[in-house]
């Protein structure tokens, strides 16, 4: 609870993300044969993060199901035509035309896995309770590249909580060797160690 | 009295040296939502179905319904303080259950946790909840009676060591009663019980547990409490977590007696889980594995063959049935899983015939082989007899004229009845039951009053033990009904017909 935020980020759409799957690899299809990949996940995560990420009334607009193709097809080309590879903006006007242009978010999250899996990258999630110096950076992506035998991508992210160490997650697997999570153990195994002690020798521990 | 601070931190210093630190990993998943009981949860996506997993509140949870894009769970726990968001850990191992001596006497909830206030369960030994049921090769058939104590059920119904035999009936006829007394009967017989109850008012279970106190039966007794507030996984998981502490002793060459109180719950609960996790319903809305839910339970009580120790674990499941309905779904699937069944009766349970057994359609499938040769002898007819008698009382009640001989069989046949009547809790040796037996198909107590039948038995019973021990003993020695063995008991009924004097 102390933190919305972030409890809202849990909020799962599988019914998005299935969708967002589909249209993602409809796009990198179309880019690949351009050449364009890279550009075209580059771009997009733009779109997403900047353009609709920076002003909630554009998104609300996409979103909106009273506003018709024709008028969001006009937005998007007063918006990003010239801009963005023709490509982008084309699919977003498939998108309108479809009635999904609500869903880009969930087309951009799979667009990005997609192409992680095309060029071998993986994404790793390191948590840590200071930030990170280059020196660091570099060798937590070596060490993990040849660990996983892909390219690695991090993204950070500072958690005070965590004491010291560092938390890595890497798909559903989570490597913790954060000093918050040592204690806990340390002290989960003492607590245990403890009674199982404390019933074999009770008469040595306590005194009348 | 007070703690040495000096032992206690030396304890905990010993802990921390011997901590060594390794880097967990750990499958990790996100609660979707959460509710009932059950959890969809994303990610997990290495999780293997029946696996375990932690929540953050420490509540474990079994990965039930493995979908496309989630994981459903299911909790055995707490699951209202889990909220959408928290990460969940798989812990990579089956569901186990702490087994062996030290949950013997103990009341404890399906994960093994205490419910009586003894502290922790003390043991290295666990055994997983759920595991393939022994083969062919590893059983050899039943051979062995289990004696319950109770006369109707060991001289109609025997049930032999590794037999499923299942209490059936409506509420309130005294099931568990009869399950109770079996349990009671084993003291001394080296069977260690089990009493699973699910979905039982608490209040129930403490009057259960409050008796097998009273009458010694805790010292080899575990009692596993799923209760109705208890949540619908938890109610599920009873049964196979009380086998599996009940298998502990069968593979170490023992014998045990479980008693699931009752399985129609069981369903329920089981029902519930499915129809959360979207499992299509069948009939009743049950799901289509209901079948297999309760067929591979009863299929691990088993006989174990001699090679791997001979041990046994005997099943007495209970199905509770609505207006003696048996051809719901649940009870025939169950009877046509066990090897038997026992069916007690309202009418017959409030005319006064207690246990309420209805020997007409109650069976043994392993029959004679699970009895005592002297047992076989003097009860191998009673069932046709007594159904016979059933038939003849219809007949009577019109009110014609009947023949000595007719009439001499009804007046047998009431006192059979009479004397198949047994209080609660008084389970009997099977040599008592035995010679009792004997005198009623002997004909011995035609000539008492059928008020007086259980007066007589009584007085009957405490004259030859105080008196005649010898042949008592020599039955249970020798387990056959040879002739001396009858003479004698025909003796010594002769003499205490003779010197008794019923009371008035």
């Amino acid at each position: 609870m102390e933190n919305p935020d972030q409890q809202h980020e849990s909020v799962m759409d599988t019914g998005a993300e299935q969708l967002g799957k589909t249209y993602a690899q409809a796009l990198l299809s179309a880019a690949e044969k351009a050449g364009i990949t890279s550009t075209v996940v580059d771009q997009l995560t733009q779109i997403v993060d900047e353009y609709l990420g920076g002003s909630p009334q554009l998104a609300a607009a996409f979103d909106s199901p009273r506003i018709d193709a024709d008028e969001k097809n006009r937005v998007i080309d007063k918006v990003f035509g010239g801009e963005f590879e023709p490509l982008i903006v084309n699919f977003m006007k498939v998108m309108a035309g479809r009635g999904r242009l609500g869903n880009l978010q969930a087309v951009r999250d799979g667009a990005i896995a997609l192409f992680d899996e095309m060029s071998g990258q993986v994404l790793a999630n390191v948590s840590t309770a200071v930030p990170l110096d280059d020196a660091l950076r570099g060798k937590i992506t070596e060490q993990l590249g040849n660990v996983l035998n892909r390219k690695v991508r991090l993204k950070e992210t500072i958690d005070e909580e965590l004491i010291g160490g560092m938390v890595i997650r890497v798909g559903d697997t989570v490597f913790d060797n954060s000093v918050a999570n040592r204690l806990d153990s340390i002290a989960k195994k003492a607590q245990e160690g403890f009674s199982a002690t404390l019933l074999q020798k009770f008469e040595q521990m306590t005194s009348d | 009295m007070k703690f040495s601070s000096d032992e206690i931190a030396s304890v905990l210093q010993q802990e921390i040296e011997n901590f060594d630190s390794k880097i967990d990993v750990r499958e990790v998943g996100t609660v979707l939502e959460v509710g009932d009981g059950i959890a969809r949860v994303y990610g997990l996506s290495g999780v293997m179905a029946g696996e375990m997993v932690e929540f953050p509140n420490g509540a474990i949870g079994l990965a039930f319904n493995l979908e496309e894009n989630s994981v459903g769970i299911i909790i055995l726990g707490d699951y209202l303080t889990i909220q959408e968001g928290d990460e969940v850990k798989a812990l990579g191992t089956l569901l186990s259950v702490p087994a062996g001596d030290a949950v013997v006497g103990r009341v404890l909830d399906p994960l093994g946790n205490p419910l009586d206030g003894k502290g922790p369960v003390q043991t290295d030994v666990t055994r997983p909840v759920e595991i393939i049921a022994t083969g062919v090769a590893e059983r050899q058939p039943v051979g062995e009676p289990m004696q319950t104590g109770i006369k109707a059920i060991d001289a109609m119904t025997p049930i032999g060591r590794g037999q499923r035999e299942l209490i059936i009936g409506d509420r309130k006829t005294g099931k568990t009663a009869i399950a109770i007394d079996a349990i009671l009967n084993q003291k001394g017989q080296d069977v260690k019980c089990f009493y699973v109850a699910i979905g039982q008012k608490d209040s129930s279970v403490a009057g259960v547990v409050d008796v097998l106190e009273k009458y010694g039966a805790m010292e080899y007794t575990t009692v596993i409490n799923a209760g109705a507030s208890a949540p619908a996984p938890l109610q599920y998981v009873a049964p196979y977590a009380g086998t599996a502490m009940a298998e502990h002793f069968m593979f170490n060459g023992g014998h045990a007696l479980i008693v699931y109180d009752d399985l129609s719950k069981q369903a329920t609960a089981y029902r519930q889980m499915s129809l959360l996790m979207r499992r299509p319903p069948g009939r009743e809305a049950f799901p289509g594995d209901v079948f297999y839910c309760h067929s591979r339970l009863l299929e691990r009580s088993s006989k174990l063959s001699d090679d791997l120790g001979g041990g046994s674990l005997t099943s007495l499941p209970i199905i509770e049935t609505l207006e003696g309905e048996v051809s719901a779904y649940i009870p025939t699937n169950v009877i046509s899983i066990t090897d038997g069944q026992i069916y007690v009766q309202p009418d017959l349970f409030f005319s006064g015939v207690r246990p309420a057994m209805n020997p007409g359609i109650s069976v043994s499938r392993v029959g004679g082989a699970a009895q005592i040769k002297a047992m076989k002898k003097v009860a191998g007819g009673l069932r046709l007899d007594l159904a016979a008698f059933r038939a003849l009382e219809a007949f009577a009640q019109l009110g014609t004229d009947l023949d000595p001989a007719t009439q001499a069989q009804l007046d047998r046949g009431y006192r059979m009845v009479e004397l198949l009547k047994q209080p609660q809790f008084k389970p009997l040796p099977v040599a008592d039951q035995v010679v009792i037996l004997y005198a009623g198909t002997e004909g011995h107590l035609d000539d008492v009053e059928i008020k007086s039948v259980s007066q007589w038995e009584a007085d009957f019973l405490q004259y030859i033990n105080d008196k005649h021990s010898a042949i008592l003993e020599k039955i249970t020695a020798e387990g056959a009904l040879s002739d001396e063995v009858r003479e004698s008991i025909e003796a010594a009924i002769k003499e205490f017909k003779a010197g008794y004097k019923p009371a008035a």
